[in-house]
C-alpha cells in the first residue's frame, strides 16, 4: 500500500515536473523576435550595393544572434527583392503574414520602400530602414510604424550643392552665377528625390544650371545624353545613378570626348568604388561621392566608446566574406550601424520599457531615441521626427558627408568639421574628363 | 539664322552618326533573332540571355584564362553556337507542332533558367572585358571604335547571311522550310539538319553579338533585360523573318532614339520610338518592308 502511495507521489511529481519544463519551454520560446530582412540579393540592383547592405546587416544580426537582447532570441528570416518593387511588396507581406516576423527591415532601393511602407504601415507591422533614401517615403504621409535613421535624398542633393557653392570662388575661380552645373538622375524615386535636393540647392546657392534630365538605369545607350552635356558645357556634374548605368554614361562620355571641371555622385552606384575602378580603371579617381560616412572613415575619438570595437568587428567579418578589397563600400557600413541602433537602442527599450516587441512597443521606443551626435557608427545622432510632422519616421540627426577617391582611398572632404584631407578640384589637367 | 545654328549644330550631326551606330548594335542583335524568327517560326524569347552568356564566356577567356580577345572571340562564337543548337534539340524540336504559346513559354522559362544560372554560378557582381579601344575624333566630334567594330560587323553578318541564305544549297532549304514546313519534307529535305543547322547559325550571330557587346558594356546576369525586348520589336518592325527589313528597321528606330533624346529627355528617345512602333503597326503590320496585298 504505501509502495503504491510512493509510486503515486513519484508519478505525481514527475508529472509537475514535465508540465514546468513545458510552461518553461513555451516561455523561452515566447521570447523570441523574429525579424524579416529584405534586401536585393539578385537582379542588377544587387551588385549596385544592395547585397554589401545585406551583409553589413547580417554581421549585426549574427552578432546579436549569438548573445540575444535582454533574454529575447534574435532570430532573422531572409528575403530577396530581386531588384523589383512588386516582388519586394510581396516578400515583406509574406514575411509579415505567413512567416510571422514582428518587423521587416533593409530595403535599398527607394523604388521599392515607397510602396513597401505604405503597404507595411497599413497592416500597422514595424518597419526599419537601412539604406534607401528617398524623402518621399515619409514627406506628408503621417506613417505610425515606419522608421528611418539613414540621411535622406534630398539632404543628400543639397549636400553636394553646399560643397560646390563653398568651394567656387576658390577652386573655380567663379561666382556661384557664373557655374555652370548640370543635373542628370536615373528616373526612379531614389534619383528623382536626389535631383530635387540638388535643384533646391543650385536655387539657393545661385548656379546656373545648364541641364536636368533623367533617364532609365536600364537604358541601353546613353550617347544622347552625353552629347547633350557636351552642348551644355556644365563645369560640375551631379549624378545620381545605379550600377551598371553609371559605367555605361561615363564610359560613352569618355568615347565622346565630354569634358567637366568636378564629377558628385550620390551613393548608390558610387559607393560601390571597386566596380568603378573596374569599369573606369584610373578615371575613377578624383571622383567624389555622398553617402554617410564610411564607418572605417569616420572620426572614432568622437565617438561612444563602445562603438569602435563593433566597427573592428564588422571590418573583420566583412574581410573574411570579400577578402582583399581595397576600399570597405559604405554600404556595409550602412547597413551595419542602422541594424545595430535597432538592436543596441530600440529593441532593448521596447521589451524592457514597453514589455515586449510587438508593432506598438517597437513604435515607442523608435520614438523614444535620443542618440546625440557621435553615437552611431556612422558618426551623425538619432532622433525621429515625432508624429503630426511633415517627415514622421525620419532621423533628424542624419547627415550625409561628401568624400573623393584618390589613389584607391577614399577620404572625407566635406562638410570642413569632418574633413580628412583638402578636395582635388576642378579635375586636374591631363585627366581623361578634365576641362583644363 | 542663329536659331537654325543653335539647332543644326555639331551635335545634331554627331548625335545622327551615334544614332547610325547603335542602329549597328540592334542591328547586330536582330540579325540572328531574325534568322530564327523566319525559320523555325518559333520565338527565341531567351536571346538576350543567349548573348549574355557569350559575354560572360568572352569575360571569362580574357580576363581569367588570358585568352587574346581575337582568340576568345571565335571560341565563343562556337560555344553559343552549340547552344543555340542544344536550345532546339532540347526544348524547341519536342515543341515544334505544339501551339505557339507552349513554345514562347517553354523559351521564356530557359530565359529564367539561363538568368539564374548566371546569378549562382557567375554571382550579382558587374564584370568589365578591361579593354578600352581608341577613339576616333572629328573636331569636336567623337565616336567609339567598339561602335564603329559593331557597326560593320551587322553589315558584313548581314550581307554574309544574305549571300549564305541565297547562294547555297542549305540556305535555299532554310528559305523554303520558313515558306512551307511540311512540304520540304516530302521532298527529301532533311527538315530536323536544317532547323538545328539554323539554329546553330542563330546561336552563332548571338556569339558574335555577344563578342562585339561585351567591348561597351559590362557583363551581369540581367545584361539581356537592356537589349532583349527592344531586339524583338525591330524584328517585328522590319518584318519576321526580313533580314534587311530588320537591318533597316534597327537604324530607324535608333535614329529616333538618339534624336528623340537629343531634342527632348533622354526617355521622349524611347516614347517616340515605341510609339512609331505601335503606329507602324497599324499602318504595316507585316513590317516596314512588307510588300502591300
Amino acid at each position: 500500500m504505501r509502495l503504491r502511495m510512493a509510486a503515486r507521489s513519484v508519478r505525481g511529481l514527475l508529472i509537475a515536473i514535465a508540465a514546468m519544463g513545458l510552461m518553461a519551454s513555451a516561455e523561452a520560446q515566447e521570447k523570441k523576435i523574429k525579424i524579416g530582412v529584405v534586401f536585393d540579393l539578385t537582379g542588377p540592383l544587387a551588385g549596385g550595393g544592395s547585397e554589401l547592405g545585406y551583409i553589413g546587416a547580417k554581421i549585426i544580426l549574427d552578432h546579436f544572434a549569438k548573445t540575444g537582447v535582454e533574454g529575447y532570441r534574435i532570430e532573422a528570416v531572409y528575403a530577396d527583392a530581386q531588384s523589383k518593387p512588386d516582388i519586394a511588396i510581396n516578400e515583406s507581406v509574406r514575411l509579415l503574414e505567413q512567416e510571422k516576423v514582428d518587423m521587416v527591415l533593409g530595403f535599398f532601393s527607394s523604388a521599392q520602400c515607397v510602396p513597401v511602407a505604405a503597404r507595411v504601415e497599413q497592416l500597422k507591422k514595424f518597419m526599419w530602414m537601412t539604406t534607401c533614401i528617398s524623402s518621399a517615403v515619409f514627406n506628408e504621409k503621417g506613417y505610425k510604424y515606419v522608421f528611418r535613421p539613414q540621411a535622406s535624398g534630398d539632404q543628400f542633393g543639397m549636400m553636394t550643392m553646399d560643397f560646390i557653392a563653398q568651394n567656387a570662388k576658390a577652386k573655380f575661380d567663379k561666382e556661384p552665377k557664373d557655374l555652370r552645373v548640370a543635373i542628370i538622375h536615373e528616373d526612379g524615386a531614389y534619383g528623382v528625390d536626389v535631383s530635387r535636393g540638388n535643384e533646391a540647392g543650385a536655387r539657393k546657392a545661385g548656379f546656373n544650371v545648364v541641364m536636368k534630365e533623367g533617364y532609365s538605369a536600364t537604358a541601353p545607350d546613353l550617347s544622347a545624353l552625353v552629347t547633350k552635356l557636351k552642348r551644355a558645357k556644365p563645369d560640375v556634374i551631379f549624378h545620381t545613378g545605379y550600377n551598371p548605368d553609371i559605367t555605361l554614361l561615363l564610359r560613352q562620355a569618355r568615347e565622346q570626348g565630354l569634358r567637366f571641371g568636378a564629377l558628385m555622385g550620390h551613393g548608390a552606384g558610387y559607393g560601390v568604388y571597386e566596380k568603378l575602378k573596374e569599369g573606369m580603371g584610373a578615371d575613377a579617381t578624383y571622383i567624389f561621392n555622398t553617402d554617410p560616412i564610411s564607418i572605417w572613415l569616420a572620426n572614432q575619438k568622437t565617438m561612444d566608446p563602445k562603438l569602435p570595437p563593433v566597427i573592428k568587428m564588422v571590418g573583420e567579418e566583412f574581410d573574411k566574406l570579400r577578402p582583399g578589397v581595397a576600399i570597405r563600400s559604405a554600404h556595409v557600413g550602412i547597413g551595419a550601424s542602422n541594424t545595430y541602433v535597432f538592436m543596441s537602442d530600440v529593441l532593448p527599450r521596447a521589451i524592457k520599457k514597453y514589455g515586449g516587441v510587438d508593432p506598438d512597443a517597437l513604435r515607442k521606443a523608435a520614438l523614444d531615441t535620443d542618440i546625440p551626435e557621435g553615437g552611431t557608427m556612422l558618426g551623425f545622432g538619432v532622433k525621429f521626427y515625432g508624429e503630426g510632422t511633415p517627415m514622421a519616421g525620419q532621423n533628424e540627426r542624419s547627415f550625409p558627408v561628401v568624400i573623393q577617391y584618390i589613389d584607391d582611398k577614399s577620404s572625407v572632404v566635406w562638410p570642413k568639421s569632418q574633413a580628412q584631407r583638402e578636395a582635388v578640384l576642378p579635375l586636374p589637367k591631363g585627366t581623361t574628363y578634365s576641362n583644363q | 539664322m542663329q536659331a537654325f545654328l543653335d539647332i543644326f549644330d555639331i551635335y545634331l550631326l554627331e548625335a545622327v552618326i551615334n544614332g547610325i551606330l547603335l542602329g549597328g548594335v540592334l542591328a547586330l542583335l536582330a540579325l540572328g533573332l531574325n534568322l530564327i524568327f523566319g525559320v523555325i517560326d518559333v520565338t527565341w524569347i531567351c536571346y538576350a540571355e543567349l548573348v549574355m552568356i557569350g559575354m560572360y564566356a568572352m569575360y571569362f577567356m580574357v580576363q581569367y584564362y588570358g585568352l587574346s580577345y581575337f582568340i576568345a572571340a571565335p571560341l565563343t562564337i562556337l560555344l553559343v553556337a552549340i547552344l543555340g543548337a542544344a536550345l532546339h534539340y532540347l526544348v524547341i524540336a519536342p515543341l515544334l507542332t505544339a501551339p505557339p504559346i507552349n513554345q514562347l513559354l517553354a523559351t521564356g522559362g530557359v530565359l529564367f533558367v539561363l538568368q539564374s544560372f548566371a546569378t549562382v554560378a557567375f554571382g550579382i557582381d558587374f564584370r568589365n572585358l578591361g579593354i578600352r579601344l581608341p577613339v576616333l575624333a572629328f573636331g569636336d566630334m567623337n565616336f567609339s571604335y567598339a561602335r564603329l567594330l559593331s557597326f560593320l560587323a551587322a553589315l558584313v553578318g548581314m550581307v554574309a547571311v544574305y549571300l549564305f541564305m541565297t547562294r547555297t544549297f542549305t540556305g535555299t532549304a532554310i528559305r523554303a522550310i520558313s515558306q512551307d514546313r511540311q512540304i520540304m519534307a516530302l521532298m527529301g529535305v532533311d527538315t530536323k539538319r536544317i532547323y538545328l543547322v539554323t539554329s546553330a547559325l542563330g546561336g552563332a550571330l548571338a556569339g558574335l553579338a555577344a563578342c562585339l557587346l561585351v567591348l561597351q558594356y559590362d557583363v551581369h546576369p540581367f545584361v539581356g533585360l537592356s537589349f532583349g525586348p527592344i531586339t524583338f520589336l525591330i524584328c517585328v518592325l522590319g518584318g519576321l523573318g526580313n533580314f534587311i527589313g530588320g537591318f533597316i528597321a534597327a537604324f530607324v528606330f535608333a535614329e529616333i532614339i538618339s534624336l528623340g533624346g537629343l531634342f527632348s529627355d533622354l526617355e521622349w528617345g524611347y516614347v517616340l520610338a515605341f510609339a512609331f512602333f505601335i503606329v507602324m503597326m497599324f499602318i504595316r503590320p507585316a513590317g516596314l518592308l512588307a510588300r502591300r496585298r
